[in-house]
């Protein structure tokens, strides 16, 4: 319970510092670029860029479930990375003790772009099906279910990826049947999660 | 069985011209028509038009239209007070949309004012601003490009591109780190490290493309000069000696 109060402080405490980050960032590009420097106006919004897409990482990360199945999330590997390159922001969650149960977003990606094409032509692969992928329905989303062996005890491992626009949702879940890796998927909030990412 | 090819030859030569002439003939009737009464003939005008404008599979072949307005470059101010407002009421997709507008407003201007600070002519060459380019493709910096290019009108001619280039950047950095493997090769050297107003350089020649110049400025942007039908290294220096390399750097933010 300690432990829960103080992920919540610190949840408290860094939203607002990405803000004021935002707001300095905004404030120093207007100056440079009043002042005609516009390099460092670029820089500087390219800063301002990264901190949204941080606010809105934590954001979507209030929305993923804490919970899959029996297995509590670890708020201590939460992790959201912001990058204006190619890659856009990884959010990252991960659930259990001995981990490899985890949602990974990758958002505002235009590589991502070109992969989630790829993902759904069958001819090179993508939404096809053969032993060990198919191709679901996730909340209207077409996704791809892929089983990646056993785990220890025998059961099936799961990765479950859903594209939408520029940003891919990778589900993995270990030692759980296909309809209980659907369920988990279906309780992932997707349409509120699109929202905020587009 | 001769007779056959021979009754298909004869049917293709006569079919086939007669096609063609039939389009010929039509035409001429078009243009007669046209120029004895061209108010009268528009609408069969437009008709015939439409017969000819469709390809084999029967869709219809674009002829033109306006185009695509030139729009100026995003206005920087207002999307950051677009980003800013956007970011206050939580609407956070909506402000990066602005802050990546505005990125490009700033990219464009900062093309446009490199591509007014470079110098003119170079090397006997003038510029050729109808193929001034710049290019930002909204994700960083990784993708401004900036092109201007110095031409003769005949043979000679000289591309500046200034940016960060893909396609030469990871050859650079390969070189820079492994220079042994390639300055080794004497016999047939047609790659070398130079230097251009202090600054590293490689300087490369192939037959097919004539002179390539490269200077790396600071940690991701650099300067490549394409230089075709120069006569020899020390004319290709002395052009890329004509530019501002360390203005150049300032404009870019690069040390």
């Amino acid at each position: 319970m300690k432990k829960l109060i103080v992920i919540a402080v610190i949840l408290f405490v860094t939203q607002p510092s990405f803000s004021q980050d935002f707001k300095a960032d905004i404030a120093t590009a207007k100056t440079a670029y009043a002042g005609g420097k516009l390099a460092d106006a670029h820089f500087a919004l390219e800063q301002a860029m990264q901190e949204i897409d941080m606010i809105v990482g934590q954001e979507v990360l209030k929305l993923l479930p804490t919970k899959i199945d029996t297995l509590n999330s670890n708020p201590k590997e939460d992790h959201v990375m912001a990058n204006s390159g190619f890659i856009g922001a990884t959010i990252h969650r991960s659930y259990g003790l001995h981990g490899g149960s985890e949602i990974e977003i990758i958002s505002n990606s235009p590589m991502l772009a070109g992969l989630n094409a790829f993902l759904n032509m069958p001819m090179l692969g993508g939404m096809m099906r053969d032993e060990n992928t198919k191709v679901v329905k996730v909340q209207g989303y077409k996704s791809r279910l892929e089983k990646q062996g056993d785990n220890e005890n025998g059961k099936p491992n799961y990765s479950l990826q859903i594209p939408f626009t520029s940003a891919l949702l990778t589900l993995t879940v270990k030692g759980k049947s296909e309809s209980e890796v659907l369920t988990l998927a279906n309780s992932i909030p997707m349409e509120q999660i699109a929202k905020l990412i587009q | 069985m001769k007779t056959a090819i021979l009754l298909i030859a004869a049917i293709a030569l006569i079919t086939l011209p007669k096609h063609a002439d039939a389009q010929l003939l039509k035409k001429l009737k078009d243009k007669v028509n046209k120029a004895i009464a061209p108010a009268s003939t528009t609408t069969t005008d437009q008709t015939n038009s439409t017969d000819n404008q469709v390809d084999a599979t029967g869709k219809p072949t674009n002829k033109g239209g306006g185009g695509l307005k030139n729009t100026p470059p995003p206005d920087v101010n207002e999307q950051i007070s677009d980003a800013e407002k956007s970011h206050q009421a939580a609407q956070y997709s909506d402000a990066r949309y602005s802050l990546q507008q505005a990125l490009i407003g700033i990219e464009l201007q900062l093309g446009r004012q490199m591509l007014k600070s470079l110098p003119d002519p170079v090397a006997g060459l003038a510029k050729d601003t109808i193929q001034d380019k710049v290019v930002s493709a909204q994700w960083g910096w990784s993708n401004l490009t900036i092109q201007r290019v110095y031409t003769d009108k005949k043979e000679k001619q000289l591309t500046v591109t200034i940016g960060n280039n893909g396609l030469y950047s990871g050859f650079v950095t390969m070189y820079f780190n492994n220079a042994y493997g390639m300055q080794a090769n004497a016999d047939n050297q047609n790659m070398k490290q130079v230097k251009v107003k202090g600054n590293k350089a490689i300087i490369q020649y192939d037959d097919s493309k004539g002179y390539t110049l490269i200077v790396p400025i600071g940690q991701a942007s650099m300067i490549v000069w394409e230089a075709i039908n120069f006569a020899d290294e020390t004319e290709v220096m002395n052009a890329a000696n004509a530019f501002d390399i360390d203005g150049m750097k300032k404009q870019m933010g690069e040390q």
